[in-house]
């Protein structure tokens, strides 16, 4: 594959055209068998986009990302394009107006070939509960080529398709390991940035605390690429953050100033398999080769990450999804009264996962369980986000797997739990706010890709970016 | 043990629940509170919530008026519509 510096270069010297660029690409996205688009936008709506992007080239006036295709996730709000959260109840929806991230991309000359397929209302880890069927893992267990493996959720359609090599890149959505979780999964890169850091204006409402958009590519480059252009205040998100953005393709080629520190926590690598322990064994050495220091640390707080967030993400979710009520857009079920309306619109428009969700939202938010569950988990919250604090008084990066698992069999987890269990070593981050990266790191004894996650401090996604991008080059995956 | 009254949780998220499904969720969410009451153990005697991460004041911005949709922008989404209005049912007697 190849990346995003070079496709400009190819584009740049005349070797290709953006509309040679574009039509390869789409035609191997139309050919996809593995479901990874909900939605393809007719070349025809993009014909100006292709030709202002050439001329541009032409000029020497090109953009950061003139001229290439990207994958969204069908989450974000895109003008004049369907987008469905991956639910019934948006099934025909058309938003008329483009998220701020979408909108920034457009703004740098990239090109949308369509909307990545994910789980309802991004509430998934493997891209099942999308109403338009689960999404399919290009890789496959080289024992069992015939079994088709999950992506990964809930961004599963964007980590498939850039593995498959049908897009160049796509961008994601993270609330508790949604873009590092499927990355990892599918051995492409998935870049979580600082809570703030990227506006949600626009982005389909989960769970508002906690959800954060972000890359999904080839390579770490090619997230720096992409933060670069998403990364920006939003007045429109009172969480944006309007800290000075750095410029994340800065450092990416150069080795550490100074002497820098990387954490292993113990308390993670208790129960991992052979296959994930091996992962974290390797990329230690490669940190000693580049004579960075690793420490053994210790978090209190891990075991009561799961149990915070599927209090949290939930009750916020419960929050937001009551918007959806037949009225004003999406799917209308018919009803006598309004009240009917609303609720059989709600009954029949949402799937099986989001009603689960909505429910133990609703549990945590009622009148007697308010205190016990949802005001107890944000003081656990707090506990978790100076569990970390404490942490980084001795080191500047934590290492992690990022996922427990290889990817599975479709149909294989069904029960929630197992299902929840997934996103073990990417919600705590979630919980903390801060950036986090997955780089794929080697194989498992299936042939199955699997990832490393690299964490950083707050606002801190250069160095993050850089260290990530020295252990890419060591570990050469893509080699 | 926990006491979920599923039919008054799904009453309030708005949702409705046939028998079939009323057992199935009523035994998914008691496995996932149990799951979650670990919590429980935890000392947070004087820990204050954690609303949002920054926990900088939320940024306000000033209330103007712009025209960015149109009437009919605003009701191309819309499952029923009479002129200018979403369409309901008659909702005072």
């Amino acid at each position: 594959m190849l990346s995003i510096r070079e496709l400009k270069k190819k584009l740049s010297e005349k070797k290709i055209s953006v509309s040679e660029l574009f039509d390869e690409f789409y035609k191997k996205a139309k050919d996809s068998q593995l479901n990874s688009f909900n939605y393809l936008i007719d070349p025809e709506k993009n014909k100006h986009l292709i030709n202002e992007s050439q001329l541009r080239y032409n000029n020497k006036k090109e953009e950061l990302l003139d001229g290439i295709p990207l994958g969204i996730k069908d989450l974000f709000c895109t003008k004049g394009i369907p987008t469905t959260a991956s639910s019934k109840i948006l099934e025909n929806f058309i938003p008329q107006y483009e998220s701020f991230v979408t909108a920034s991309l457009l703004n740098d000359g990239a090109i949308f070939l369509g909307k990545n397929n994910c789980d309802e209302f991004a509430m998934g880890s493997s891209n099942e509960t999308s109403f338009f069927g689960p999404v399919i893992n290009p890789w496959k267990d080289s024992n069992k080529t015939n079994e088709n493996l999950v992506p990964g959720g809930s961004s599963g359609g964007s980590a498939s398709a850039v593995a498959e090599g049908i897009c160049v890149a796509s961008i994601g959505t993270d609330t508790g390991g949604s873009i590092r979780q499927p990355a990892s999964l599918c051995g492409v890169v998935g870049l979580k940035p600082t809570f703030g850091s990227c506006s949600r204006w626009g982005v389909v409402a989960f769970a508002s605390s906690l959800d954060q958009a972000g890359p999904i590519t080839n390579s770490v480059e090619d997230a720096a690429f992409i933060l670069n252009s998403i990364s920006g205040y939003d007045k429109n998100d009172s969480t944006s953050s309007d800290h000075k953005r750095d410029n994340y393709l800065e450092n990416i080629d150069k080795k550490f100033d100074n002497k820098i520190t990387v954490g292993i926590p113990s308390d993670y690598l208790k129960d991992v398999n052979s296959d994930i322990a091996e992962q974290i064994d390797l990329a230690k050495k490669h940190l000693a080769k580049l004579n960075i220091n690793v420490i053994d640390v210790e978090f209190t707080t891990t075991e009561y990450a799961l149990s915070t967030y599927y209090i949290l993400a939930p009750a916020e979710a419960s929050s937001n999804l009551a918007r959806y009520d037949g009225i004003r857009y999406g799917y209308r079920a018919q009803g006598e009264t309004l009240d009917d309306i609303y609720i059989n619109t709600r009954t029949e428009g949402f799937g099986e996962e989001v009603t689960r969700r909505i429910l133990i939202g609703t549990y945590v938010l009622s009148a007697g369980y308010y205190d016990a569950y949802y005001r107890k988990a944000q003081k656990v919250r707090r506990l978790i986000k100076e569990d970390f604090q404490r942490i980084y008084r001795d080191v500047d990066f934590i290492l992690t797997p990022t996922a427990p698992n290889e990817a599975f069999k479709v149909g294989e987890k069904l029960d929630p739990i197992t299902m929840y269990m997934n996103d073990i070593f990417t919600v705590p981050t979630s919980l903390a706010g801060l950036p986090a990266i997955s780089i794929p790191s080697g194989l498992s004894k299936n042939n199955l890709p699997l990832g490393i996650q690299l964490i950083g401090n707050y606002f801190q996604e250069q160095s993050l970016i850089q260290l990530a991008s020295l252990l890419e080059k060591e570990l050469k995956f893509n080699d | 043990m926990t006491d979920i009254n599923i039919k008054k949780v799904s009453y309030l998220a708005k949702l409705k629940l046939n028998d079939e499904k009323a057992t199935k969720y009523e035994k998914s969410l008691s496995e996932i509170i149990n799951w979650v009451d670990n919590l429980k153990k935890l000392d947070t005697e004087g820990t204050k919530p954690l609303h949002n991460i920054t926990e900088k004041n939320t940024n306000l911005r000033e209330d103007t008026v712009k025209k960015n949709n149109s009437t009919e922008e605003i009701l191309s989404n819309a499952p029923e519509k009479a002129q200018n209005f979403f369409r309901v049912p008659k909702v005072v007697e």
